[in-house]
C-alpha cells in the first residue's frame, strides 16, 4: 500500500491542552495534526505515518453525553477518513478509559481500525475489551513512552488492514475470543507432553487459560431482619407449570421475573423445574426446595422478617458463559435494588 | 447463596454461602417425614437469613448443621 498511514488521535481535555478537571465537560473539538502526546505517538509510529487530526473531548462529556460525543467523533472520522484511530493512552483514568473505548467502537463501527492503551484495571477494559484492542499500560503517565512504543507497531499494522495474531504473542489485553487454527500437532500429543512436563516438574502451559473469578465486596449486614424486605432468586430452572414462558433448560439468555405477592407457597400444580443440569423430579413434587417461598411466608407471619418481596427471579443456571451469567446477575441485582429489597436469598442447584 | 455444592460457590466468590441439603432438593429432604423435611428446610433458610445480618470479610461458609461454628469454618482459599 502506498502513501503515508493516516492516523486520527483521540485525547481528553487534559492531554488536548484544554484544561484539567474544570474543563471535563467540554464537547468534542478537532485539531489539525498532533497535539500533546500525539507528537510522541507520531514519533513512535515512525516514517510513513502521520497524525492527521486530533479529536479532543472532555471526559465528563464523553460519558454523560455519550451519544452526542459518538456522533461528533464519527463526523470527524468521516471528514478525515483515517486508516486507524488511536485513542489515549488513558492509563488508570477511568472516565478517560471509557471515553477511549467509546472512540474505538465508533471508529470500528465506521470501518476504521482502532486501538487504545490503558491500565488493565481501567473500567474501559472491562467494558469493551471483547470488542476493541487495548494495549496494557502502567497506572500513570510515567509509562507514556513504553505505552506508545507498544501501541505504535500494532496501530500501524491495523491501519494497513492486517489482522493481529493472538493476544499473548501480540501483547494486547486478551479479548476472550477464539479462532480456529492448526496447532500442528493433535491434542492428545500436546496433552501428553503437558502431562510429562508436569510429572517431571518442568514448566508447561495449559491451553485453557484460567479466568480468576470476579471478587465482589460483601454487602453490609442488615441491621434488623424484622423490618427487612427479602427477595428470592433461583438458578434451579423454576418455571410455571408447562413452561408457558418458553424458558430454555440450559444456557439461558434471559431470566424470568414472576409475581408471588398472592402466593403462600409454590404449588407443584403451578410450578416445576426445567433445568438440564440435575434431576428435576424431586423439585417438581415440591418447588419450594429451590425457591423457599413457603418458609419465608412462615417467617414473615412470625415477624422474623419484614416482608417477602413480591417478585421472584428464575433461570436455569447451567452451561451459561460467565459473562452472560454476570450480566443476568447485574440486571437482577439492579432490579432488586430499585424494588427496595434489603436482602436476597439465591438458591443454586 | 444457598447451595449443596457450596465449594463452587466459595471458590467463585459468593460472599455468604449456606450449605444446602442436596442438588436435587437444596432446601429440605424428601426422604424425611414431612414435618422433619419442613424443619430441616426452615433451618437452612433461617441460617441463610442470619448470614445477612453479619459482616463477612469475603467468601464464608455457614453450615446449618453446625451452628455456632459457622464463620470460622472453611473460608475459601
Amino acid at each position: 500500500m502506498s502513501g503515508p498511514l493516516r492516523v486520527v488521535h483521540y485525547v481528553n481535555q487534559f492531554f488536548g491542552g484544554v484544561g484539567g478537571e474544570e474543563q471535563a465537560s467540554v464537547g468534542v473539538t478537532a485539531r489539525s495534526g498532533p497535539v500533546g502526546p500525539g507528537r510522541l505517538l507520531e514519533a513512535a509510529l515512525g516514517d510513513g505515518a502521520r497524525v492527521e487530526a486530533t479529536i479532543v473531548c472532555g471526559d465528563n462529556f464523553a460519558i454523560e453525553q455519550a451519544e452526542q460525543a459518538a456522533r461528533a467523533i464519527a463526523a470527524e472520522l468521516d471528514r478525515v477518513k483515517p486508516d486507524v484511530l488511536v485513542a489515549g493512552p488513558a492509563f488508570g483514568s477511568g472516565r478517560y478509559g471509557l471515553a477511549c473505548a467509546l472512540a474505538c467502537r465508533v471508529a470500528q463501527g465506521r470501518g476504521v481500525a482502532a486501538i487504545t492503551a490503558m491500565h488493565p484495571e481501567n473500567p474501559g477494559v472491562s467494558s469493551a475489551r471483547r470488542e476493541i484492542y487495548v494495549v496494557p499500560t502502567g497506572p500513570s503517565t510515567t509509562s507514556m513512552q513504553a505505552a506508545l512504543q507498544a501501541l505504535a507497531p500494532l496501530a500501524r499494522r491495523l491501519g494497513r488492514g492486517e489482522r493481529l495474531g493472538p493476544a499473548e504473542t501480540e501483547g494486547y489485553i486478551p479479548r476472550g475470543s477464539r479462532r480456529v487454527h492448526d496447532r500442528g500437532r493433535p491434542g492428545y500429543q500436546r496433552a501428553l507432553d503437558m502431562l510429562l512436563a508436569k510429572l517431571h516438574g518442568a514448566p508447561y502451559r495449559s491451553e485453557v487459560p484460567y479466568a480468576a473469578p470476579e471478587r465482589v465486596t460483601p454487602a453490609a449486614p442488615i441491621a434488623d431482619l424484622a423490618r427487612a424486605r427479602i427477595a428470592m432468586v433461583t438458578t434451579g430452572g423454576l418455571v410455571r407449570k408447562g413452561n408457558p414462558d418458553k424458558q430454555v433448560s440450559a444456557n439461558a439468555v434471559r431470566y424470568h421475573r414472576h409475581e408471588v405477592a398472592e402466593l403462600e407457597s409454590l404449588s407443584p400444580r403451578e410450578w416445576e423445574a426445567y433445568h438440564a443440569g440435575y434431576f428435576n423430579h424431586i423439585v417438581n413434587s415440591n418447588p419450594n426446595y429451590i425457591l423457599p417461598l413457603s418458609f419465608l411466608r412462615d417467617l414473615e407471619r412470625r415477624g422474623r422478617i419484614g416482608k417477602v418481596h413480591e417478585h421472584i427471579y428464575a433461570l436455569p443456571g447451567v452451561s451459561t458463559p460467565v459473562a452472560v451469567s454476570a450480566g443476568h446477575g447485574r440486571s437482577i441485582a439492579a432490579d432488586l435494588k430499585a424494588g427496595g429489597v434489603d436482602g436476597a436469598l439465591l438458591v443454586a442447584t | 447463596m444457598i447451595s449443596a455444592i457450596y465449594t463452587f460457590a466459595l471458590t467463585t466468590g459468593a460472599n455468604r454461602v449456606v450449605r444446602g441439603a442436596r442438588i436435587e432438593h437444596v432446601c429440605g429432604d424428601p426422604t424425611l417425614s414431612p414435618e422433619k423435611d419442613y424443619a430441616f428446610g426452615l433451618r437452612i433458610v433461617t441460617t441463610a437469613l442470619e448470614t445477612l445480618t453479619v459482616a463477612v470479610p469475603g467468601p464464608t461458609l455457614f453450615d446449618p448443621m453446625a451452628p455456632g461454628k459457622a464463620e470460622e469454618a472453611a473460608r475459601a482459599s
